[in-house]
Parts: C-alpha cells; structure tokens; sequence
C-alpha cells in the first residue's frame, strides 16, 4: 500500500489545482510493486515525474519509436477499471509523425493518472487531441521536448467536468531547437461542482530561435458552482522567436447569440450550438473520420445532459483562477 | 409593408433615435443615410430586437404586425431580416449548419415541416449558384477566414435562402473595395422583387450607385431630417452633412 507522503498535495505546485492525496480513499489505493529507489522508478520520475514514477511502481510504462518518415495514429483510452497510472515514453526520430487520441469518457468515481513524454527530432511532427470527461480526479499529461530543428507540436484538447468531475489538462513543452512550431488550443466547460483546470507551460531554450508558439485556453462556466482554473506559463529565453497566448474564461459571445437569434433560431437552441461550436473548434480535421465521429457524438450527449439556462456575456458565480506566469527574456 | 411610427431608442443610457417615422412599402428600396454617430447601426439593432436596445416610445411594425414585442426570433419569423455590418465569426460551426438551423427554425415558428438535410443542401447549392458563390465556402466555419467581400456575399446568400419580406442592410459597403462593392451590390440586387422591399444603410452615396433606391432619408441628430428621391444622395455626396446637422 503506497504511503500518501508519496503523493504530491496542493503544497507542490505542479500539483496546486489537482488533490491527489486528497482523492484517495480506501476504496482507491495504489499498489506499490516496487520500490521508489528502483532505477526503472527513478528514470521514469525523470520522463513523467509523479505520475511517471507511479506508473513504473504499480501502473504501465510503455515505450513507442517511430522510425524515420514513419506515420502513425494513435488512439488511446485511459480507463479506471484497473487503476493503473500509465507513462508513454516516445521518440520521434526526424520527420516521423504521430497523431495521438486520447479519449477519457468513463470513471465517474475513480482517479486516472496519464503521462506521455515525447521527444520530437528534427521535422518531426507530434499532433495530439485529448478528450477529458473527468473522474474523482483525471489528469492527462504531456511533456514535449522538441530536440531537432523544424520540428512541428500541435496539443489541442477539450475537457468537460460534469457535477463532481475533476478534469486537469497539463501540459510542458520544451523548445530546445530552432525553428520549431507549437500550437496548443485548449477549450472547456465546466457544471456546477465540476472543475476544469489547464496548465500549460511553453519554455524556448536559448538557441531556440525562430520559434513559433501559440498557446490558447479558453473555458465556458455553464452554471454556479463550476470552477476553472488556468496556469499558462511562457518562458522565452531566445530573441528571435514568435510566441502568443490567450486565456479567458466567462460566458457565450453575445453577439454571436444576437446574429444567430436575428436569422431566426430560438434563444435556447442558439446557446447550444454556440456551446457545441465552442468545443468542436478544438477537435482536429486530422482526427480519422470515426474518432471523429465519435469524440463529436461524445460532445453532443455530454451537452445534451446539461442543462443551458445561464444568460450571455454574464459569468455564473463560479470561480476563475488564472494565475499568468509569463517570462521573457531580455 | 414596414412602417416605423414615431420611434425613441435609447442605447447605453443615452436617448439615440428621437421621434423617428418611416415607412418602406412593399417592392421598394430605400436609402437611409447618416454622418457616423447618427443611430444608423442603432436603429438596425433596435428593430431587429437586439439586447441593451431599448426602444422608449412609438411603433414598429412589418405587414401590420406589431415587431416590438417581439424577440429577435419571433421577428426573423415574422420576415424581418438584418445583413450585418460586421458579420460574427463562429469558429467551430459550419456556415452550412448556421444555414440548417436559421431555416428549419423559421419552419418551425412558421408551422411548416422541417427541411431534411440533403434537402438544404439542394437549396442551398441552387441559391450559392445564382448568386455565383462558391458552395465550397458553405464548409467552412461561418465567416472564419472569410475576405470583407466574402462575408457581405454570405450575408446576401443568407437573405437568398430565408426569403424575407423585409431586409435591412446595414453598412453594407463597409470595408470593401469597388470589385468586391459591385459584386455584393449584384447580389443584392437579385434579391430585390416586388413582395420584399428594403433599407439600405450607408453614409456614402458610392453604394447608391450600384443598388439604386426608390427613396432616399437622411438620419442626422435621431430624426428623419430629410427625403427625397435619388437625387437626395448626390446632393449629400456634393454638400456633407452639415447642413442638416446644424438646422436640426
């Protein structure tokens, strides 16, 4: 049985949003089948940290290369029913490309801990999309290293905390090389009880010139009582480099509510398009045509299950954390 | 068909539209000119029912029903129709399930079956190719990415697909260059016909030249300062303004 001074508390700061000692209970315990000095936990703490090192003590490690020009698409489906912490080390040898799903739609009560470390050689291409319906507690992590010149990052993901759900989107990103591309485009919803959070942090090593990074969350509380909170981080420590981000959260556009309701669509039913609209702007055309289908048939139940009742341009009483963490260099 | 009577609008607690008093009959096109910060843009939201529009006094109506007690659903239902001067961005929803839900939602206020999907996309083919718009822009999400122009034309592809008794064009010329101008203006004007009529919204008479007015008003200081036939915008191109910003 893990000992919970093993688990990060909201005292650490990667882990300020999400309460993992707090989320355990008796009913959900981590087995320990190894020990923490062990080098295969060490190493793994290293790639994935806390989520790497349990993965290694009691959960799965798993490793995937892919080979020059090699093209793969990945769907991955991190679950509950074993409660087993995964860490997905990848290695992106130039100009290989992988697309990687994650969907994460069960588990109401349990906690799934998911990492994935990427490292990316130059031209190589890692496009990933996940889909975070929350549990007790969810999070899905992923750390980029962008090792090779030219290589191209896109992390987009929606997440959608229903009552009681916890969804924590983090991701890091390393520009070690020149001439790299990020793009990350983050939407979510939040109900009452539910809480979204979103850490993202964007770091351009010195020597990175000519990066190109863009970094956008943007979160819809849909009722009292939903909370979100957001923790974008950008350190540029290159002056050659091109780098934006953008964070809101809040109500529907009204004037997108005004122009649909002007061409005839009632009040309620434009609030949901508009909603539907919000997250699917988030779920990449490079997605095969049934994932797709499915990650937009998800979208639309999870909505259809809400209820649409707040009014436009004005945020419910629930609660927005943003705490901006910007540095640049010079 | 569309008779103002009478009208005071207030917007962001100031009284914009005083007393204003207008009627547009069926088949006709009319012009509605005005400096900027005359209430143009306001009285378009105003009668198309938009919040924070306050209408204060006076009438409203379009084939003799009374708009103002109407919300802004109620009224595209009722045939009204608002081209935008600043069409909004939905990234993330098609312009053709835009299109999908504004028609089969007017159906439905107007007890008719809906339209099946494959339906609407006939419809919507047909129209996009008598107005000589590329159908391919229907994908896309709505107004994302599209050019000034491209935004006016899908403005005019809608007004061809909801077949409105009465449309009002606000700014339309704003931000285009003359190609993209004569081009809006010809799809504008393939949808005039003598069972819609509409109002043209414009501070330059240049738009005139291209859709041709019946009538001609002039807005200055909340109030209707001024009609006349086509004349009316030469004049106003030849002399600004001023002068009915100082006699009102």
């Amino acid at each position: 049985m893990i000992q919970l001074v093993d688990l990060p508390t909201r005292r650490n700061e990667a882990w300020k949003y999400s309460d993992l000692a707090r989320a355990m209970d008796e009913r959900v315990q981590f087995v320990l089948r190894r020990d923490r000095a062990d080098p295969h936990v060490t190493s793994a703490f290293a790639c994935g940290g806390v989520i790497g090192a349990l993965a290694a003590q009691c959960g799965r490690v798993e490793e995937l290369r892919l080979a020059a020009g090699e093209a793969l698409v990945r769907v991955d489906r991190p679950t509950y029913a074993n409660l087993e912490p995964r860490l997905l080390e990848v290695d992106l040898a130039p100009g290989a490309r992988l697309c990687r799903i994650v969907v994460q739609s069960d588990a109401e009560s349990g906690i799934i801990l998911d990492a994935a470390h990427v490292r990316v050689g130059a031209g190589a291409q890692f496009q990933q999309f996940i889909m975070a319906e929350g549990a007790k507690l969810a999070r899905m992590e992923t750390k980029v290293e962008i090792e090779g010149e030219g290589a191209g990052v896109e992390l987009n993901g929606v997440y959608m905390a229903g009552p009681g759900r916890h969804a924590d989107l983090t991701s890091s990103i390393v520009h070690k090389a020149p001439g790299g591309t990020t793009r990350q485009l983050i939407k979510g919803v939040a109900r009452t009880r539910g809480r979204g959070v979103f850490q993202g942090k964007i770091l351009v090593a010195p020597g990175a010139q000519k990066t190109d990074a863009r970094q956008y969350h943007h979160g819809l509380l849909l009722e009292e009582g939903a909370e979100i909170f957001a923790k974008p981080e950008l350190m540029i420590h290159a002056d050659d480099v091109q780098c934006a981000h953008g964070n809101t959260a809040g109500g529907l556009d009204e004037s997108a509510l005004f122009y649909m309701r002007s061409r005839g669509v009632l009040e309620a039913d434009a609030r949901a398009l508009l909603i539907e609209a919000f997250l699917v702007d988030a779920v990449p055309e490079w997605a095969p045509d049934e994932t797709r289908a499915e990650i937009l048939g998800r979208i639309g139940a999870w909505l259809r299950g809400a209820p649409n009742t707040w009014t436009a341009g004005v945020s419910p009483a629930g609660a927005l954390a943003v705490q901006d963490a910007t540095e640049r260099a010079s | 068909m569309f008779d103002v009577s009478n009208l005071h609008v207030a917007a962001g607690g100031a009284e914009i539209i005083k007393g204003l008093t207008l009627s547009v009959p069926a088949g006709e096109t009319h012009a509605l000119m005005g400096p900027n910060g005359s209430g143009k843009s306001t009285l378009a939201y105003a009668l198309s029912g938009r919040d924070g529009y306050e209408v204060t006094q006076g009438e409203a109506a379009l084939d003799g029903a009374d708009l103002l007690a109407l919300s802004p659903e109620q009224r595209a239902a009722k045939g009204l129709f608002l081209s935008f001067q600043y069409p909004v961005e939905i990234p993330g929803l098609s312009a053709i399930a835009f299109l999908k839900a504004a028609l089969n939602a007017q159906c439905k206020a107007r007890g008719l079956e809906p339209m099946s999907a494959p339906e609407i996309l006939k419809l919507l083919r047909a129209k996009a190719a008598a107005l000589k718009i590329d159908a391919e822009m229907l994908k896309r999400p709505l107004n994302v990415g599209f050019s000034g122009g491209e935004k006016k034309r899908f403005e005019a592809l809608q007004m061809a697909v909801l077949e409105p008794r009465f449309a009002i064009l606000d700014e339309t010329d704003s931000g285009l260059d003359i190609d993209a101008l004569k081009i809006v203006a010809e799809n504008v004007n393939a949808l005039r016909g003598p069972n819609r009529a509409m109002l043209v919204i414009t501070h330059y008479q240049r738009l005139l030249d291209y859709i041709k007015p019946d009538r001609v008003h002039v807005l200055a200081r909340g109030q209707i300062a001024a009609s006349g036939g086509p004349e009316l915008a030469l004049e106003l191109e030849r002399e600004g303004y001023d002068k009915y910003l100082r006699a009102a």
